[in-house]
C-alpha cells in the first residue's frame, strides 16, 4: 500500500465516523466493557441481592483452595488430551489417506466427516445422550447385536467412565476441523515432492512421516492451539450431556463458572472463576505456543 | 525373452496385490464414514418410528412412515415458536453483521487515519477473548439497562461476536479491488456511500456470501447468550428451547428425536448446499482466530 494512494482520497471526518462507529460501539458494549466488569465483580462477594462488598483478591484464594475448581480443570485436561491424542491422531492418518490415489468417493467422506462440525453443540450432545442411553442407547444396542455385553458400561452414570464418554462427541463433532486445516496444508505441498520420493523408494508410511508429517507441522500447531483453547472452555456438551454429573465427576470450568454465578447465584465468585478458566486456558496455549516454537528450533 | 516370462507373473501379482490395498482402504474408509454419520442417521430414520415400535427394538428401521412425533414436537412441543425466534434472530443478525462488517472493513482498507490501528487491534484482540467469562457481566448489564427478555436482546450480542471474523473477511477482500475504481468514482462527483455499496459492494459477492453463511450457522446454532439472556419461554431460541423440551418429554424417545432432527434440518440443508464454501471458510476462520 502506498502512502499517496491512501491519501488521494480524503474521507470527510463524519463520513468515517458513520461508517465506523455503529459497528465499534456495538462491539465494546459486548465485549470490552464486560471484560473489565467482569474483573471489578470478581473482587467483591456479590451473591443475589443489592449487597455487593469489597472484599479484595479473597474470591481468588478461594479458588486456589476450591477442590471442585481444580477437578474441573483436571477434567478439561482429560479432555484436552483426549482430544489431542485421538483427534488429531485419526486425522492425521486419514490425511494420509486422502492423500492415497486409490481411495474414492474422497468428496463424499469429506462431506460426511465434516458434517457434525455444522451442527448445534446442544444437538450434538442430546444425539449421544440418544446414543449412551442404558436401556434405549444405540451403543449398548449395537455392542448386544454384536455379542461384546461385556463391554457394555454405565455410559453416563459411572463417575468413573463419564468422563471419557463425554470426550467422545466432542473428538467426533470436530474431527473435520484438524482434518480439513490438514488437508489444506497438505495441497501446498507440490506433487514433484512426493514423485520424487517415490522415485527414491519411499513407501507410504516413510512418505507420511518423514514428508507429510514435517510438510504439515505449522498449521497442525494451528490445529492444536484452536484444540486447546476450544476444549479448555467446553460448556455446552456437558451441560446437556450430563450437567457436569454424576455428582462433580464430569464437571468442566466453564460449566463450573455458569452454575456458581446463575444456579447458586454467587455472582462475583462465579466472576473470579469465569477470569481463573480465561487465565488458565491463555496460560495454557502460551505455554504450548513455547513448547512448540523450541521443539522447531532444534 | 525369458526375462519377461519371469516378470510378467510378478507384476500382475503385484498389481493384483496393490488393487486389493486398495479396495481394503475403500471398505474401511467407507466403514469409517458410516459409523461417524450413523448417530445422525439413527435419530433420523427412528424419529419416523412410533414409541412402541422404538421401544421395541431400537436399531429397526420404522415400518411405515409415522410423522406424528413431527406433530407433537412441533404442535403440542411449541418448536415452531423457538423455530420462529431462531430464523428472526438469524437473519436479522446476518444483516447487521454483513452491513456493519462491511462498512468497517471498507473504512479499514481504504482509509488511513488516526485510531486505526488501535480498531483493528481491538477487533483482533476480541477474537481471542473467551464468551464465558463474558456471560456474567453480560446478563448484569443487560439485567441493569433492562434489555433482557426483548425481542431484539439476542441480536447485539449475536453481532458483535460476529463481527470480528466477517470484518477481516471484508477488510482483506476489498484490499484486492483496486483502488483506481474508488478514485474514478470519487472524480464523477459519486459520494462515499455510493461508491461503496454500488460499486465495491457487488464485487464482495464472494466474501459476502461466506459471512453470510458462517454467521447464519453461528447464530442458529447459538447456546451460552440464549440460556442466560432471555428467561420468557415464547422468546426462546431452538437450542434453549430444545433443553426445555427435553424436561417436558424426557421419555418419549422418539418426539425428542423428531424435535432434533427439527433443529437439524435448516443447517444441514444450508451445509449441503454450500459445503465447499462453508468447509473452507470455517478452516480459513478457524486458522485467523
Amino acid at each position: 500500500m502506498q502512502p499517496n494512494n491512501a491519501a488521494s482520497i480524503k474521507p470527510r471526518k463524519a463520513v468515517l465516523a458513520a461508517l465506523l462507529l455503529p459497528g465499534v460501539a456495538i462491539y465494546v458494549f459486548i465485549t470490552i466493557i464486560p471484560l473489565f466488569t467482569a474483573f471489578g465483580y470478581s473482587l467483591t462477594n456479590w451473591a443475589i441481592g443489592p449487597n455487593r462488598d469489597f472484599i479484595g483478591f479473597d474470591n481468588y484464594v478461594r479458588l486456589m483452595g476450591d477442590s471442585v475448581f481444580w477437578q474441573a480443570f483436571r477434567n478439561n485436561l482429560v479432555i484436552v488430551a483426549g482430544n489431542l491424542i485421538v483427534q488429531m491422531g485419526i486425522a492425521f492418518l486419514l490425511t494420509v489417506l486422502f492423500m492415497s490415489r486409490a481411495m474414492r468417493g474422497k468428496e463424499f467422506h469429506r462431506t460426511v466427516i465434516f458434517l457434525p462440525v455444522v451442527l448445534s453443540a446442544v444437538v450434538v450432545g442430546f444425539i449421544w445422550q440418544m446414543v449412551y442411553s442404558n436401556n434405549f442407547g444405540m451403543l449398548n444396542a449395537v455392542l448386544r447385536s454384536l455379542n461384546m455385553d461385556s463391554l457394555i458400561r454405565l455410559w453416563l452414570d459411572d463417575p468413573k467412565q463419564v468422563i471419557y464418554s463425554v470426550t467422545l462427541p466432542l473428538i467426533w463433532q470436530y474431527l473435520g476441523v484438524p482434518l480439513m486445516i490438514f488437508m489444506s496444508a497438505v495441497q501446498g505441498i507440490s506433487k514433484e515432492v512426493y514423485e520424487v520420493c517415490e522415485i527414491d523408494g519411499a513407501t507410504g508410511v516413510k512418505k507420511a512421516i518423514y514428508i507429510t508429517f514435517p510438510l504439515i507441522y505449522s498449521s497442525m500447531k494451528v490445529a492444536v492451539m484452536l484444540s486447546i483453547s476450544s476444549n479448555m472452555l467446553v460448556f455446552s456438551h456437558i451441560l446437556v450431556l450430563t450437567g457436569g454429573g454424576p455428582g462433580t465427576s464430569s464437571m468442566v470450568l466453564a460449566l463450573y463458572s455458569y452454575s456458581t454465578s446463575f444456579t447458586r447465584m454467587q455472582l462475583g465468585y462465579g466472576s473470579a472463576i469465569a477470569i481463573g478458566v480465561f487465565i488458565l486456558s491463555f496460560g495454557l496455549v502460551l505455554i504450548f505456543k513455547k513448547l512448540a516454537e523450541v521443539g522447531q528450533s532444534e | 525373452m525369458n526375462n519377461s516370462s519371469v516378470h510378467a507373473p510378478n507384476s500382475y501379482l503385484r498389481h493384483l496385490g496393490s488393487s486389493i490395498g486398495a479396495l481394503l482402504l475403500n471398505i474401511a474408509m467407507l466403514a469409517f464414514s458410516i459409523t461417524c454419520i450413523f448417530p445422525i442417521v439413527w435419530i433420523m430414520y427412528s424419529s419416523l418410528k412410533t414409541k412402541d415400535e422404538f421401544m421395541l427394538d431400537i436399531m429397526s428401521l420404522p415400518g411405515s412412515l409415522n410423522f406424528d412425533n413431527y406433530y407433537t414436537a412441533f404442535v403440542e412441543g411449541e418448536m415452531h415458536v423457538y423455530f420462529a425466534n431462531s430464523i428472526f434472530n438469524s437473519v436479522v443478525t446476518v444483516l447487521i453483521v454483513i452491513f456493519l462488517s462491511f462498512c468497517v472493513g471498507y473504512a479499514l482498507s481504504r482509509y488511513q487515519f488516526r485510531g486505526r490501528n488501535v480498531i483493528y487491534t481491538l477487533f483482533l484482540a476480541g477474537m481471542m477473548i473467551p464468551v464465558y467469562s463474558l456471560l456474567v457481566p453480560l446478563f448484569i448489564q443487560f439485567k441493569t439497562l433492562n434489555l433482557t427478555d426483548k425481542m431484539g436482546t439476542l441480536i447485539l450480542p449475536y453481532v458483535a461476536i460476529r463481527l470480528p471474523l466477517a470484518i477481516f473477511l471484508f477488510e482483506s477482500f476489498v484490499r484486492t479491488i483496486p483502488r483506481e475504481l474508488d478514485e474514478a468514482a470519487y472524480i464523477d462527483g459519486a459520494h462515499t456511500f455510493f461508491t461503496m455499496w454500488r460499486i465495491i459492494f457487488p464485487l464482495c459477492k464472494p466474501v459476502t456470501s461466506t459471512v453470510l453463511i458462517l454467521a447464519f450457522l453461528d447464530t442458529w446454532n447459538e447456546f451460552p447468550f440464549a440460556l442466560v439472556l432471555i428467561t420468557q419461554r415464547s422468546l426462546r431460541t431452538l437450542p434453549v428451547g430444545l433443553t426445555d423440551f427435553y424436561g417436558q418429554f424426557t421419555a418419549e424417545y422418539t418426539t425428542l428425536m423428531a424435535a432434533l432432527v427439527l433443529s437439524m434440518l435448516p443447517v444441514m440443508i444450508v451445509y449441503l448446499a454450500f459445503r465447499k464454501q462453508i468447509i473452507q471458510g470455517m478452516t480459513a476462520g478457524a486458522v485467523k482466530g
